[in-house]
């Protein structure tokens, strides 16, 4: 589509379409952009992150055209930007702003042939070819039949839809996309970032400015990870979303885990951890059902621990990435009585055991006889929802009701807000409220 | 809402002839629309109708027809300056007002009355009008430009400053003037086309219709401005130069247009607001038909001016006032009640 660019001196398959050197952007001696170098190539989508203010939309406006650097360059396949006209620059590089989605009084259509403006001359109205592409291109951000509604009648959403449409309408070998989905739901994220994934494949440069790092690990081809204006990290990535650089950029605890379903990074905040408490409290848990508790307890600052687990249980792993103590054994093996010894230690030395809601079987009973060592045990009485507890030998519910005899059966609200006044470990009586029975086995 | 452009051009067209013709015929000598046929037809070489008498021929040649073109040359100006003061500034409410064009050039028409040279020549109050306005729009358009751009919020505010500054110099010059003058200048500022000759069409039409043929050469640039000046330098628009040139443009065809017919309030808001709900936001649309509907307004107004109370002339800047405001006021009122309907 675009002609070939021709160079002076430099090939032009060798330099990249976009090339930042130097690239720096300052406001009243303020530095938002230092020294910037950045190449990117055909075929790529980098993924510009960083916490705000940083400086990513000021970069993308620098590489855009939109502002003029107060010192290095941008070159866009070998050529000094500034040297280009704007209709020629226009040609090259399609910019979507992140704050454009106004209310506007023309309709779809007319916003999306005005993409085509640096490609006709002044006099020339648009093709049926231009037409034709408009509506193949509306179509493929899932708005078709919109072409006559009114920008204004539309939603925030719908708008930056359009406006990203707008951007693939002006056809340039370049893209510069400032947090082009911002304003949109899941869906529409996914179907904005898979398009200009394929975008980037086909053979043209995406520089995108992305605030979920989730969404920027799975769909972009390089990260660079911008700290007060400079490059903290760039690279592919599992390079970048790593959480002793995430954590010293952003100022919190992250955690990065790859995603169960897709095997792409996911990129959580640790909540911030209340200090001070000496409490011990062990969770025996299993099959995720103490995944709720331990993140609330982790937060009030209790001092955890877990087990017995299995390996690669969804609590085990929980435990494991929190750095807790846990006591384990191998996936799918049974808990054996030397488990259980070896892990009373733990449980007799903790404060407060919590007996979580999970099915037991030949594989866990050894939980059940692990909570007989504890101190002071609370007995999780399951909310509809929650994984039920059930017993698939006769052995573990007479097991279950004997410990119910000298424990306290509380809901997970209820733990929460007795933990969170921290009752356990001043007030023996507060466990007192309600004595447990025999009804409150379920299953 | 929206109707098919050419439709909307065609009656535009035919109805600006018909009022065109009709205004003509009106006045204290009738005219039969038959002799104002006659004598276009003849214009062009087509003798299909008796010619009509000299007397009717003078009173259409020499005494009418100036003035129905003036109205509709000035009227076609401030429409079309007021659409494109509103997509510059993305404010429906703007106007060249705001350039000082206005404030300007009353006080070169202030001047022009109390030194006794509008006395001398016809053509001298018009020149030092154009001169005020240009004088007060290069003011601002320097205050508000720095290393190379124009912020257009600044524009407004100095705007008023510089408005506050003509006015304040206009009425100190008003204060010493003699009490006939202070009448003249206010008798100015109503705006009107009475007396309108052929030297003021000859003298105002050479910048007025190249003028705003050059605005609408601007309308694909105008509609991209909608998108913010962001939006539009990222589709190739060299913003800062548009920007120039369409202040530049509009200053002096606003400049020229009151320096004809003295400030005519409405046209510039009203008719762009009709049109807009006629022809869509389009600019390739918008300006030629404001062009049209702002030359029919005002030919229309004046037309009612100069019929209301014969043989008086109610003013055509007061006809335009009092016919403008309510009538755009009703739109509105009907535009809001629709939307709230269909919500």
């Amino acid at each position: 589509m675009t002609d070939a660019p021709s160079d002076s001196g430099r090939s032009a398959v060798a330099a990249p379409l976009v090339e930042a050197s130097g690239l720096s952007w300052s406001v009243a001696h303020a530095r938002i952009v230092d020294s910037i170098d950045l190449a990117v190539g055909r075929g790529e989508l980098v993924g510009i992150i960083g916490p705000n203010g940083a400086g990513k939309t000021t970069l993308i406006r620098l590489l855009s055209g939109g502002l003029t650097p107060t010192a290095g360059e941008v070159r866009l396949s070998g050529r000094p930007l500034r040297e280009l006209s704007a209709r020629e620059r226009a040609r090259r590089v399609a910019y979507m702003s992140q704050e454009s989605a106004q209310a506007l009084p023309f309709t779809v259509m007319e916003v999306l042939l005005m993409g085509r403006y640096p490609h006709l001359g002044r006099f020339e109205r648009e093709s049926a070819s231009d037409l034709e592409r408009a509506h193949e291109i509306l179509a493929a951000v899932g708005l078709r039949g919109f072409e006559n509604r009114i920008m204004a009648e539309l939603s925030g959403g719908e708008r930056q839809l359009v406006l990203f449409a707008k951007a693939l309408v002006q056809e340039t070998d370049v893209l510069m996309l400032d947090e082009p989905s911002s304003s949109l739901d899941i869906g529409h994220q996914d179907r904005i970032f898979s398009m200009t994934q394929a975008i980037a494949r086909g053979g043209r440069a995406v520089v995108a400015s992305v605030h979920n790092l989730s969404v920027a690990a799975e769909y972009c081809t390089r990260l660079v990870l911008l700290d007060r204006g400079t490059v903290a990290a760039s690279g592919p990535a599992e390079a970048v979303i790593r959480p002793e650089l995430l954590d010293r950029v952003y100022g919190v605890r992250t955690l990065v885990t790859p995603s169960t379903a897709t095997g792409s990074l996911t990129v959580t905040v640790v909540p911030g951890r209340a200090l001070g408490r000496t409490t011990r409290v062990h969770l025996i848990g299993g099959a995720g059902s103490a995944v709720n508790l331990t993140r609330e307890l982790y937060r009030m600052g209790y001092r955890l621990s877990g087990g017995i687990a299995h390996e690669y249980d969804s609590d085990e792993k929980l435990w494991r990435s929190l750095a807790l103590y846990v006591e384990s054994v191998g996936a799918f093996s049974r808990i054996s009585d030397e488990d259980v010894a070896r892990a009373s230690r733990t449980v007799e030395e903790s404060d407060v055991t919590i007996l979580c809601s999970f099915p037991v079987g030949t594989g866990n009973l050894g939980n059940l006889k692990l909570a007989r060592h504890a101190r002071r045990l609370i007995v999780v009485d399951p909310a509809p929802g929650d994984v039920e507890r059930a017993f698939f030998m006769p052995e573990a519910e007479e097991l279950f009701r004997q410990l119910c005899r000298n424990a306290t059966l509380l809901s997970y609200q209820d733990i929460l807000s007795t933990m969170a006044e921290g009752r356990q470990s001043a007030d023996t009586e507060g466990w007192a409220g309600r004595r447990s029975g025999p009804e409150a086995i379920r299953g | 809402m929206k109707t098919k452009p050419a439709p909307a051009f065609a009656f535009l067209s035919l109805v600006l002839v018909a009022a065109m013709v009709l205004a003509v015929g009106v006045g204290a000598v009738p005219v039969p629309p038959i002799s104002v046929l006659s004598m276009a037809a003849r214009a062009l070489g087509l003798h299909i109708f008796a010619a009509p008498d000299a007397t009717t021929a003078i009173i259409i040649s020499q005494l009418r027809l100036p003035r129905v073109v003036a109205a509709v040359l000035v009227g076609c100006s401030l429409a079309v300056c007021g659409v494109v003061m509103q997509g510059l500034f993305r404010n429906p409410m703007a106007s060249p007002e705001i350039l000082g064009v206005s404030a300007g050039g009353s006080l070169g028409a202030v001047v022009a009355i109390t030194s006794g040279l509008a006395a001398v020549s016809q053509l001298l109050m018009p020149v030092l009008t154009i001169a005020g306005a240009l004088l007060a729009t290069t003011l601002i358009y320097l205050l508000s430009s720095s290393r190379g751009t124009t912020s257009l919020l600044f524009i407004i505010i100095a705007g008023m400053a510089i408005s506050a500054l003509c006015g304040g110099l206009t009425s100190g010059l008003l204060l010493f003037a003699r009490q006939y003058e202070v009448s003249q200048y206010v008798f100015w500022t109503m705006g009107g086309l009475d007396g309108r000759t052929w030297q003021h069409v000859l003298f105002s039409a050479p910048v007025l219709l190249p003028g705003v043929l050059a605005l609408i050469f601007f309308s694909r640039e105008l509609n991209l401005f909608s998108l913010g000046e962001e939006g539009a330098h990222s589709l190739g628009v060299h913003v800062e130069r548009v920007k120039r040139v369409l202040l530049a443009l509009s200053a002096v065809i606003t400049g020229v247009a009151i320096s004809v017919s003295g400030p005519i309030g409405f046209v510039g808001l009203l008719v762009p607001h009709l049109l807009r709900m006629l022809v869509g936001p389009d600019h390739r649309r918008l300006i030629p038909a404001s062009a049209l509907g702002g030359g029919l307004f005002l030919v229309v107004c004046d037309l009612v001016g100069r019929s209301i109370a014969p043989p008086f002339e109610i003013r055509v800047g007061i006809i335009t006032a009092v016919i403008g405001s309510p009538y755009l006021l009703s739109l509105l009122i009907r535009t809001q009640r629709r939307a709230a309907g269909a919500r």
